[in-house]
Protein backbone atom coordinates (compact mmCIF):
# COMPACT_ATOMS: atom_id res chain seq x y z
CA UNK A 1 0.00 0.00 0.00
CA UNK A 2 2.87 2.07 0.71
CA UNK A 3 4.06 1.65 -2.90
CA UNK A 4 0.40 2.53 -4.19
CA UNK A 5 0.35 5.46 -2.13
CA UNK A 6 4.06 6.37 -4.27
CA UNK A 7 2.14 5.79 -7.28
CA UNK A 8 -0.85 7.99 -6.34
CA UNK A 9 1.37 10.88 -5.51
CA UNK A 10 3.10 10.35 -8.59
CA UNK A 11 -0.06 10.48 -10.53
CA UNK A 12 -1.54 13.94 -8.73
CA UNK A 13 2.20 15.10 -9.93
CA UNK A 14 1.66 14.08 -13.42
CA UNK A 15 -1.78 15.55 -13.57
CA UNK A 16 -1.31 19.05 -11.95
CA UNK A 17 1.42 18.99 -14.56
CA UNK A 18 -0.93 18.67 -17.28
CA UNK A 19 -3.08 21.39 -15.70
CA UNK A 20 -0.68 23.91 -15.70
CA UNK A 21 0.20 23.20 -19.69
CA UNK A 22 -3.15 23.26 -20.66
CA UNK A 23 -3.04 26.84 -18.86
CA UNK A 24 0.09 28.18 -19.97
CA UNK A 25 -0.97 27.17 -23.69
CA UNK A 26 -4.69 29.08 -22.88
CA UNK A 27 -2.40 32.05 -21.54
CA UNK A 28 -0.38 32.23 -24.95
CA UNK A 29 -3.57 31.86 -27.11
CA UNK A 30 -5.34 34.50 -25.49
CA UNK A 31 -2.82 36.74 -25.37
CA UNK A 32 0.71 36.09 -27.26
CA UNK A 33 -0.62 34.10 -30.24
CA UNK A 34 -0.48 35.76 -33.51
CA UNK A 35 -3.73 35.54 -35.60
CA UNK A 36 -2.29 33.20 -37.90
CA UNK A 37 -2.12 30.68 -35.08
CA UNK A 38 -5.32 31.46 -33.85
CA UNK A 39 -7.44 30.68 -36.75
CA UNK A 40 -5.19 27.50 -37.49
CA UNK A 41 -7.34 24.26 -36.73
CA UNK A 42 -4.45 22.32 -35.60
CA UNK A 43 -3.65 24.93 -32.69
CA UNK A 44 -7.38 25.18 -31.67
CA UNK A 45 -7.55 21.58 -31.75
CA UNK A 46 -4.58 20.88 -29.95
CA UNK A 47 -5.91 23.96 -27.37
CA UNK A 48 -8.76 22.25 -26.88
CA UNK A 49 -7.47 18.69 -26.07
CA UNK A 50 -5.42 20.04 -23.59
CA UNK A 51 -7.99 21.93 -22.37
CA UNK A 52 -10.21 19.07 -21.84
CA UNK A 53 -7.56 16.86 -20.48
CA UNK A 54 -7.33 19.18 -17.94
CA UNK A 55 -10.69 19.84 -16.63
CA UNK A 56 -10.99 15.80 -17.39
CA UNK A 57 -7.93 15.63 -14.81
CA UNK A 58 -9.11 18.35 -12.14
CA UNK A 59 -11.98 15.29 -10.57
CA UNK A 60 -9.21 13.21 -10.69
CA UNK A 61 -6.59 14.86 -8.95
CA UNK A 62 -9.81 15.62 -5.97
CA UNK A 63 -10.20 12.09 -6.17
CA UNK A 64 -6.76 11.19 -5.46
CA UNK A 65 -6.45 13.70 -2.91
CA UNK A 66 -9.65 12.63 -0.89
CA UNK A 67 -7.82 9.16 -1.20
CA UNK A 68 -4.12 9.55 0.16
CA UNK A 69 -6.19 11.43 3.03
CA UNK A 70 -8.53 8.37 3.87
CA UNK A 71 -7.19 4.39 4.01
CA UNK A 72 -10.56 2.91 3.53
CA UNK A 73 -11.06 5.56 0.50
CA UNK A 74 -7.49 4.37 -0.84
CA UNK A 75 -8.25 0.57 -0.28
CA UNK A 76 -11.05 1.35 -2.30
CA UNK A 77 -9.15 2.49 -5.18
CA UNK A 78 -6.24 0.12 -5.24
CA UNK A 79 -9.37 -2.79 -5.32
CA UNK A 80 -11.35 -1.18 -7.63
CA UNK A 81 -7.69 -0.75 -9.97
CA UNK A 82 -6.59 -4.01 -8.86
CA UNK A 83 -9.42 -5.50 -10.14
CA UNK A 84 -9.55 -8.63 -12.41
CA UNK A 85 -12.46 -8.55 -13.86
CA UNK A 86 -11.92 -5.59 -15.28
CA UNK A 87 -8.62 -6.17 -15.79
CA UNK A 88 -9.87 -9.31 -18.22
CA UNK A 89 -12.40 -7.03 -19.58
CA UNK A 90 -9.66 -3.90 -20.42
CA UNK A 91 -7.34 -6.61 -22.05
CA UNK A 92 -10.25 -7.96 -24.53
CA UNK A 93 -11.03 -4.37 -25.31
CA UNK A 94 -7.40 -3.86 -26.46
CA UNK A 95 -6.45 -2.11 -23.16
CA UNK A 96 -3.86 -0.45 -22.71
CA UNK A 97 -2.18 -0.72 -25.87
CA UNK A 98 -5.11 1.03 -27.66
CA UNK A 99 -4.69 3.72 -25.90
CA UNK A 100 -0.70 3.81 -26.11
CA UNK A 101 -1.18 3.93 -30.21
CA UNK A 102 -4.59 6.38 -29.63
CA UNK A 103 -2.03 9.22 -27.82
CA UNK A 104 1.23 8.38 -30.58
CA UNK A 105 -1.51 9.17 -33.42
CA UNK A 106 -2.69 12.26 -31.74
CA UNK A 107 0.51 13.73 -31.65
CA UNK A 108 1.73 12.78 -34.82
CA UNK A 109 -1.40 13.98 -36.41
CA UNK A 110 -1.00 17.15 -34.38
CA UNK A 111 2.90 17.53 -35.75
CA UNK A 112 1.70 16.42 -39.30
CA UNK A 113 -1.59 19.00 -38.90
CA UNK A 114 0.65 21.72 -38.86
CA UNK A 115 2.20 20.45 -42.87
CA UNK A 116 -1.01 18.52 -43.76
CA UNK A 117 -4.25 19.18 -42.82
CA UNK A 118 -6.25 15.58 -44.59
CA UNK A 119 -3.68 13.40 -42.90
CA UNK A 120 -4.37 15.34 -39.52
CA UNK A 121 -8.09 14.53 -40.35
CA UNK A 122 -7.42 10.98 -41.25
CA UNK A 123 -5.45 9.99 -38.23
CA UNK A 124 -8.27 11.99 -35.56
CA UNK A 125 -10.69 10.34 -37.34
CA UNK A 126 -9.02 6.88 -37.14
CA UNK A 127 -8.34 7.28 -33.55
CA UNK A 128 -11.95 8.43 -32.92
CA UNK A 129 -12.79 4.91 -34.24
CA UNK A 130 -10.52 2.52 -32.49
CA UNK A 131 -11.42 4.36 -29.10
CA UNK A 132 -15.36 4.25 -30.00
CA UNK A 133 -15.15 0.39 -30.83
CA UNK A 134 -12.58 0.07 -27.79
CA UNK A 135 -15.49 2.04 -25.39
CA UNK A 136 -18.33 -0.27 -27.18
CA UNK A 137 -16.38 -3.78 -26.83
CA UNK A 138 -15.74 -2.55 -23.03
CA UNK A 139 -19.38 -1.98 -22.40
CA UNK A 140 -20.46 -5.76 -23.94
CA UNK A 141 -17.86 -7.36 -21.86
CA UNK A 142 -18.95 -5.30 -18.80
CA UNK A 143 -22.67 -6.64 -19.35
CA UNK A 144 -21.42 -10.41 -20.50
CA UNK A 145 -18.83 -11.17 -17.26
CA UNK B 1 -19.34 -21.97 -12.36
CA UNK B 2 -21.52 -22.64 -9.54
CA UNK B 3 -20.50 -21.95 -5.97
CA UNK B 4 -21.31 -21.43 -2.54
CA UNK B 5 -20.97 -17.40 -1.87
CA UNK B 6 -23.96 -16.10 -1.37
CA UNK B 7 -25.12 -18.71 0.96
CA UNK B 8 -21.90 -18.22 2.61
CA UNK B 9 -22.07 -14.31 2.64
CA UNK B 10 -25.76 -15.04 4.25
CA UNK B 11 -24.71 -16.92 6.86
CA UNK B 12 -22.00 -14.95 7.91
CA UNK B 13 -24.26 -11.65 7.10
CA UNK B 14 -21.84 -10.28 4.93
CA UNK B 15 -22.81 -7.89 2.39
CA UNK B 16 -20.85 -7.97 -1.19
CA UNK B 17 -19.63 -4.92 -0.63
CA UNK B 18 -17.77 -5.84 2.67
CA UNK B 19 -16.62 -9.21 0.83
CA UNK B 20 -15.26 -7.38 -1.80
CA UNK B 21 -12.94 -5.66 0.38
CA UNK B 22 -11.63 -8.31 2.53
CA UNK B 23 -10.76 -10.26 -0.74
CA UNK B 24 -9.52 -7.11 -2.49
CA UNK B 25 -11.66 -6.96 -5.43
CA UNK B 26 -15.01 -5.15 -5.92
CA UNK B 27 -19.31 -5.57 -5.23
CA UNK B 28 -19.37 -5.80 -8.98
CA UNK B 29 -16.80 -8.68 -9.08
CA UNK B 30 -18.85 -10.74 -6.22
CA UNK B 31 -21.91 -10.23 -8.14
CA UNK B 32 -20.33 -11.61 -11.26
CA UNK B 33 -18.60 -14.38 -9.64
CA UNK B 34 -22.30 -15.52 -7.40
CA UNK B 35 -24.23 -15.66 -10.72
CA UNK B 36 -21.86 -17.37 -12.36
CA UNK B 37 -20.98 -15.12 -15.35
CA UNK B 38 -16.93 -14.83 -14.28
CA UNK B 39 -14.76 -17.66 -12.89
CA UNK B 40 -12.36 -16.37 -10.42
CA UNK B 41 -9.04 -16.73 -10.83
CA UNK B 42 -6.89 -19.23 -8.46
CA UNK B 43 -5.77 -16.36 -5.87
CA UNK B 44 -9.31 -14.75 -5.71
CA UNK B 45 -10.58 -18.16 -5.72
CA UNK B 46 -8.18 -18.55 -2.35
CA UNK B 47 -8.84 -15.75 -0.53
CA UNK B 48 -12.84 -16.04 -0.63
CA UNK B 49 -12.00 -19.73 0.32
CA UNK B 50 -9.70 -18.59 2.95
CA UNK B 51 -11.99 -15.53 4.23
CA UNK B 52 -14.49 -18.49 5.22
CA UNK B 53 -11.93 -21.18 6.33
CA UNK B 54 -13.22 -23.43 3.92
CA UNK B 55 -11.22 -25.28 0.49
CA UNK B 56 -11.45 -23.97 -2.78
CA UNK B 57 -13.42 -26.85 -3.87
CA UNK B 58 -16.00 -26.08 -0.79
CA UNK B 59 -17.16 -22.82 -2.11
CA UNK B 60 -16.51 -23.61 -5.66
CA UNK B 61 -18.09 -26.13 -7.51
CA UNK B 62 -15.47 -27.77 -9.67
CA UNK B 63 -17.44 -31.07 -10.84
CA UNK B 64 -17.86 -29.26 -14.52
CA UNK B 65 -14.14 -29.62 -14.81
CA UNK B 66 -13.46 -33.09 -13.38
CA UNK B 67 -16.38 -34.21 -15.76
CA UNK B 68 -14.18 -32.46 -18.58
CA UNK B 69 -10.96 -34.41 -17.11
CA UNK B 70 -13.18 -37.90 -17.78
CA UNK B 71 -14.43 -37.53 -20.91
CA UNK B 72 -10.34 -36.72 -21.92
CA UNK B 73 -9.46 -39.63 -20.54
Amino acid sequence: MKNYKKSITFRICGLSFMVLVAAILGIFDVFFASVKIKTSTVFGFQCGLTLGLAISALPLIIRYKKALRSEEKLQLLFNKENDERMKVIKSKAGMPMLLITSSVMIIMAIIIGYFNITVFYTLVAAVLFQLLAACIVKFVYMRLI
Amino acid sequence: MKTKIKELRKQNKLSQEELALAVGTTRQTITSIETGKYVASLPLAYKIAHYFNLTIEEVFDLSEYSNEKELLK
